[in-house]
This record gives C-alpha cells, structure tokens and sequence, in this order.
C-alpha cells in the first residue's frame, strides 16, 4: 500500500465529506470552463464575424446602427435603407478603394411560399464585392448565377427537397461558408440579380411580395486604400454624406462588446463568490476531518509515519478530490456548453463559437489546474497543523 | 454509491420523461400542415413520445439498482440502463429526430437536454458496473 | 536498551497552570526484559511510556534508545527509528476503519520498516496466525470484537519486528477473560521472540506477567519490584 491507496481508502470511509469536495471542485471547475468558454466563444465568433464581412467601414443609414449589427451577429433580419446615389458619394471619397453595395432583405414568416422562415438573406453586387466573391472564386470557381446562393453554415436545403423556396421562387444553394458563430451562419447571400428576380417572381407566388424599393441600398461595405487612415475616410464620409453613420470596423459591434464585457464581470463575480465559499466550506471540512481523524494521525506518527507523511496523506486525498470533481465538472461544462450553444446564444444575446481543439484542451488543463489549486490551498492549513501536532497529544481524547 | 446513482437515474429518468411534453413543437401551437388541410404534429412530438417509452423503465432501472443487494442483479440492471440510455440519445438524433431549425425548442432545449441525461445515465450505468464487479456476491 | 535520564515533563495546561506528570524520572529497561508499570490513573505511567517512544518531548533530561538521545535526531530519522525499532500497542481502539486487517497489521511497512525483504503482506498473514486470527485477513475491524482488534494492534506493533514492544493499558476496555488472553499472548511474544516489552496497566495483578515491575504515583517510581 502506499501513500494515494491509503488516501484514496479515507476518501472511501468518510463518503459524505468527500463528495461535499468532490461537489465544490466540480462546480468550481465546470463554472469556470463554462464562463471563459462562454466569453471566448463570443470574442472569437466576433472577430471571424469581422473577419468575414472584410469591410475597414460599413456605411449604414444614420440610427439604423445597433440593428444592422443585430442583424449580422444574431441573424434577426432588419429592412434598412437609403438612397443609392450615397454609393456614388461614398467611392468618390478620397481614401476609399472599394464601396460595395449590399441590400438587407427576409424570407417570410411561416409562410407557404418560404421553406424558411424569417431567414435574413442579403443580396450583394459581384462586380464590387469584396467579401463573398473571394470565397466563390476559391470554393467554386465561378460567380454565382441566376437563381444560386450562398448560405452561412448553418442555411441547408429542407429534407426531401432540392432547392429552397422563397417567395415561390427556388434558389440553388452552391455552398455553405465556414461557422462564425454570429447571425451570419444562419444568412443567405446572392446576387443582387438574383434578388430583384425573386422581387418580380414574388409578385405573382409569394403569400406577399418581396420589397425591394427601387434605387435604394441597405449598406455600403467601405474598403480603404492602403496607407489611408480609416478613421479619416470615416469622418470624411459623415461629413460629405448626410443622413448615414458610418462604423469604423474595431467599433463594430460595440453594444455587443458591452454585453459581452457586462456578462463578463457578472460572470467573474459569481465565479469569484462560487469560489470564495467553495473553498471555506472545503477548508472547514478539512478542518473538521482532521479534527476528527487527530487520534488516528497521531497513531499513524506512533507507528513511524513523518510529519510530512501526514500532510501529504491529506493533501493527497484533497488533490485526488479535486482531479475527479474536477475532471467531472469540466467534463459536464463541455458537453453542456457544446449540447445547448444554440440556446445560449438566444438567451443570452451574444454571438458564440466553440472553441478550437488546441484552445479547448488548453482550457480545459486552467480548469482543472484553478480546482485543484482551490481545493489543495484550502486543505493545507489544516493538513498542516495536524502534521505538527504532538502525536501523544493527538491520541488523547 | 449505488443509492446516488439510483436516485440521479430515477431524476433524469423523469426530466426525460417529462421536459420534451413541454419542449416539442406540439406544446408550442406547431405543427405540420399538410396539403388536404389537415395537421399533423411534427417529429419532435413523436420523439417526446417515444422518450416516455425510456422514462418509465429507467425509473425501474433506478428504483432496483437503490435496493438490490445482490452483484448478479446490479450488474444486469446497470447493463439495462446503459442501453435504455443510449436509445435516449438514438430518439432525438437518428431514429425519429427533432426539427431541423436551430430557433425551435426542440432543437436548443429538448434535444440536448436528452442527449446530456442519456450520456449521464450511460456514464452511471458503466461505473456501477464496474463497481459492482468489485463487490462480493452479497453486499451491503 | 531504553534509559530515561532525570526526565521531567510539565503539560501547561493554561497560561497559569503547569502540571508535572513526570518529574526527575530516571529508568532503565534492559534488552529482554517484560517491565509492568502500574499506578493509579494520572500516576505519569502514561506519559512515562510516551517519552519511551519518543511521542512526547521532554521539558529536561535525556530518553534514549539504545545509544541513541531520541531527540537529537530530526523528525525524520525519529520516525524511521521508531518505525523500525518500537512496536506500539494503544490503550483505545487505533486500528484504521477503512483498511482491512491485514491492511493495518502490513501498514508500518509503508513508513519504511526494515521487514528483511519479505512481502508485508505474507509477513502480517504470519503474524495474523501468531495471534490466533488467520481467518479474519479481509475483516474490517468494525467486524472484530474488542478482544480481537486488540490482538490486530499487537500483531501490527510486531511487523518490524520491533526491539521493544510498548503497551499502553493495552487490556484496560476487555473483560477478564479476554484481559488474561491478552497478557498470555504478551508472555508467549516475549517468550517466543525475546522482544523488550514495556507494559503500562492500573490493575497491580498483572504484575505476575513481567519479569520486573514498577509503580508509579504522582509522576514519580515509588517501588520497584523484580
């Protein structure tokens, strides 16, 4: 027998004060997982989202900001618009390479005429895009045509069916970009061809006809050149071009930043508490076992056992505790985090992507390192002072 | 241990039994409209169903594995258990199905809270197998 | 083999109040002796087999084992020595509730005792058998009676095999029946294996079981007796 035998067979006989710490260190360590997978996820699925619309500036009608931004992190399908003759405005702007029109349109809802309902589908122009027609030319080799789209990963065609309808009219989904975790994976994308054939198709098919008012766009996507200073192009574009707001890409999203960042502090302050009490009550309990374990340590010293031997016998059983509650804990945050992502993301209003295998495993070894911390820091005063006392001392009653 | 492991079967047993009635489309006012008019409930009403078919001898599984005393019938029950657990999960994923839309009840709630309870159940089900091996015949 | 020399020790039991439970005590036990201790309850008998051991420090004086002053050494050779060279019999039930009995008459061996290469295991069976319980190995000892556990404790505190074996009041919760098993197998160990037994008892006719005895009142020897 040696030293984890003997802790794992104390473990054994005081069952309900080992499962109290077993508790902690799971609730501790899943906690954790849970809160920084939760915040990593949104900052991650923000940055792609970002990534993914490519754009240095994206210009929007002026307090029509926060909801283009839920449309494209949440999905939640917004009709925006402002004349198209801003477009013109904004390219001639020094500083600015590339303004790509985009429109902001949505299938029915749970109507006849669309397989989807509410889906948010934008149409963008080819000849100036700079986001999606990149990812055509390398996934499939050509633009798209009459009647084809693009949609989010998570936009598939009904089963049984082969194309989806909307509007009455069946488009052809060519392919499905990679997970952002933002509202973007549940969007469509097609041309602005495509688009204004389902407006005219729609007339006649649709439950209600698709709207698109006529010279009029949704956004404009703003790529500057290289050496200019976006925040200069930005404030050039409010100022020559009224009734917009431009949004500087490191600004977008920022009533989500604040969200994210408001459930980050509420998360680190019930993690701080969880905490706190976890390790009281496991320090307690250590207390309370070596306590009530004083005479028969002292006869483990009587028998020739070190005062080290006793400290590492009860921090063994702490750390073991810890390593299987924990282990537990993140384990059941893992699959919990992964199993209901979708509805943390409606519930809680902010983007989320699971993370990376690498990034997992690396958080996975702070989860288990913070419970085993807790709960040894926690039982090393007690296991401490028992090693110290006087064994004759402990064998008296 | 077994009394712990009993009495989180018979718990989840119950949440499988009762949380997809209130978590499928059915209970949400929605369901399938065919072309002659009528309706019809959609899939996931059927998995609710079907999950009822789990529940209740799970909660057997749990009520015997709380007062057998014997290594024969804790190893039997436990298998029961595990396999009672996987069709849990095989119902809302690949036999029958929820549907396919990510904003329905039945896909954020229904399914991955059947799917985390049957892997909790499979989990518990092999550890007291395990253990129970260790056991004597007769135990305490 | 054991020699205390002019030992006191003074428990303080509050900022005012010091008690002496031994005071300028000087014994020596030789190799092979069985010395019986007696006195009344708060005599320092207790204390006295404490300092033996080594489980209590000395407030003056020397305890020395051998050639050795018990508390020159470091915790750690201390514990080795005393693992190696004291078998401990308690007064209270000391056997660990959840190991088995072959588990705790085998548990000195993992603090490092000298067992002369033999399995612990195989060795505790043989002690097991020494002491009548070859049929109880994977009992726990809430599965013992008191009788029972008490040959356990002294099977384990000869695993070493120890040079002296000390015995706190080791019959003192048996009825008489078992009490006079209990000191049998105490003279048969000694007989047997010529181990230096040190037995601390209130009750004056076990005296009859040692080879010399010795009485204790108020923390001093008042009579010895061979």
């Amino acid at each position: 027998m040696n030293l984890g035998q003997l802790a794992w067979r104390n473990i054994k006989g005081n069952a309900f004060r080992s499962w109290v710490v077993f508790l902690c260190a799971m609730v501790v360590a899943g906690f954790s997982l849970s809160a920084v997978m939760i915040i990593r996820g949104a900052e991650d699925s923000l940055r792609l989202a970002l990534n993914r619309l490519g754009a240095d500036i994206i210009v929007v009608p002026e307090g029509a900001e926060t909801k283009v931004e839920t449309a494209l992190l949440m999905g939640k399908p917004v009709k925006v618009w402002m004349p198209q003759e801003n477009l013109d405005k904004i390219a001639r702007i020094p500083g600015v390479a590339v303004a790509s029109p985009q429109l902001y349109l949505s299938s029915l809802s749970n109507a006849s005429c669309c397989s989807v309902s509410e889906m948010f589908m934008v149409a963008f122009d080819p000849k100036t895009d700079f986001t999606i027609e990149p990812w055509l030319k390398q996934k499939l080799g050509h633009e798209l045509r009459l009647g084809e789209s693009v949609g989010g990963s998570n936009v598939f065609t009904p089963e049984g069916e082969e194309n989806i309808k909307l509007y009455g009219y069946f488009i052809t989904l060519k392919g499905n970009l990679t997970s952002t975790g933002t509202g973007l994976d549940q969007t469509m994308f097609l041309t602005f061809e495509t688009a204004q054939d389902v407006a005219r198709i729609s007339k006649t098919r649709a439950e209600r006809p698709l709207e698109i008012p006529a010279n009029s766009i949704s956004a404009a996507l703003v790529k500057v050149q290289p050496g200019s200073d976006p925040r200069s192009v930005a404030l050039d574009i409010m100022q020559k071009v009224p009734g917009v707001t431009p949004i500087e890409s490191p600004n977008m999203f920022q009533t989500f930043r604040q969200q994210i960042m408001g459930l980050l502090r509420g998360m680190l302050l019930i993690l701080s508490i969880t905490l706190v009490l976890s390790l009281v009550l496991i320090s307690l309990i250590f207390s309370m076992a070596a306590n009530e374990r004083r005479r028969e340590l002292g006869v483990l010293r009587a028998l020739g056992a070190t005062r080290g031997f006793v400290f590492q016998s009860i921090l063994a059983e702490a750390v073991m505790l810890a390593v299987d509650g924990g282990a537990v804990g993140i384990a059941l945050a893992c699959l919990a985090t992964f199993l209901f992502r979708d509805l943390l993301v409606r519930s809680l209003g902010i983007p989320f992507l699971l993370p990376s295998l690498p990034s997992l495993v690396t958080l996975i070894g702070g989860g288990l390192v913070l419970a085993l911390s807790g709960v040894t820091l926690a039982a090393l005063i007690p296991a401490f002072k028992i090693s110290r006392q006087d064994p004759a001392l402990a064998m008296r009653e | 241990m077994f009394k712990i492991a009993a009495a989180i079967i018979v718990v989840l047993a119950l949440v499988i039994g009762i949380l997809p009635q209130f978590t499928d489309c059915q209970s949400q006012g929605r369901a399938l409209a065919l072309q002659n008019g009528k309706t019809v409930p959609m899939k996931c009403h059927w998995t609710a169903i079907a999950e009822i078919g789990m529940a209740v001898p799970l909660v057997g599984v749990g009520t015997v594995m709380g007062v057998s005393k014997r290594k024969e019938s804790c190893r039997i029950i436990a298998g029961l258990g595990a396999l009672l657990g996987i069709f849990v999960i095989l119902f809302p994923t690949r036999l029958i199905g929820v549907c396919a839309s990510a904003d329905m009840l039945c896909n954020s709630v229904m399914k991955p809270t059947l799917i985390l309870s049957g892997i909790v159940i499979i989990a518990i089900s092999i550890a007291t197998l395990i253990i129970s091996e260790r056991q004597p015949e007769q135990f305490a | 083999m054991i020699a205390l020399r002019n030992v006191t020790k003074t428990y303080q039991v509050s900022k005012e109040i010091a008690v002496m439970a031994v005071r300028g005590v000087s014994l020596n036990v030789e190799r092979g002796e069985f010395v019986i201790v007696t006195g009344r309850s708060g005599s320092g008998k207790t204390t006295v087999l404490n300092l033996a051991a080594g489980l209590v420090k000395p407030t003056s004086g020397e305890v020395c084992l051998g050639d050795v002053n018990l508390w020159s050494l470091a915790d750690r050779e201390q514990s080795l020595l005393r693992n190696r060279k004291i078998g401990f019999v308690f007064q209270f039930p000391s056997l660990l509730p959840s190991l088995t009995v072959l588990e705790n008459v085998a548990l000195p061996t993992i603090f490092g005792t000298n067992h002369r290469g033999q399995d612990p295991y195989e060795r505790a069976a043989e002690l097991l058998d020494m002491v009548g319980l070859s049929d109880k190995l994977s009992a726990y000892p809430r599965q013992l009676s008191a009788g029972q556990q008490q040959r356990v404790v002294i099977a384990r505190a000869l695993i070493g095999p120890p040079e002296v074996l000390l015995a706190d009041e080791p019959t003192s919760n048996l009825d008489e029946q078992t009490e006079h098993e209990i000191m049998d197998l105490f003279r048969d160990i000694h007989t047997q294996t010529g181990v230096t037994v040190v037995l601390v008892t209130h009750t004056s006719q076990l005296v009859s079981y040692g080879t010399r005895a010795i009485e204790m009142a108020s923390g001093v020897i008042v009579n010895h007796q061979i």
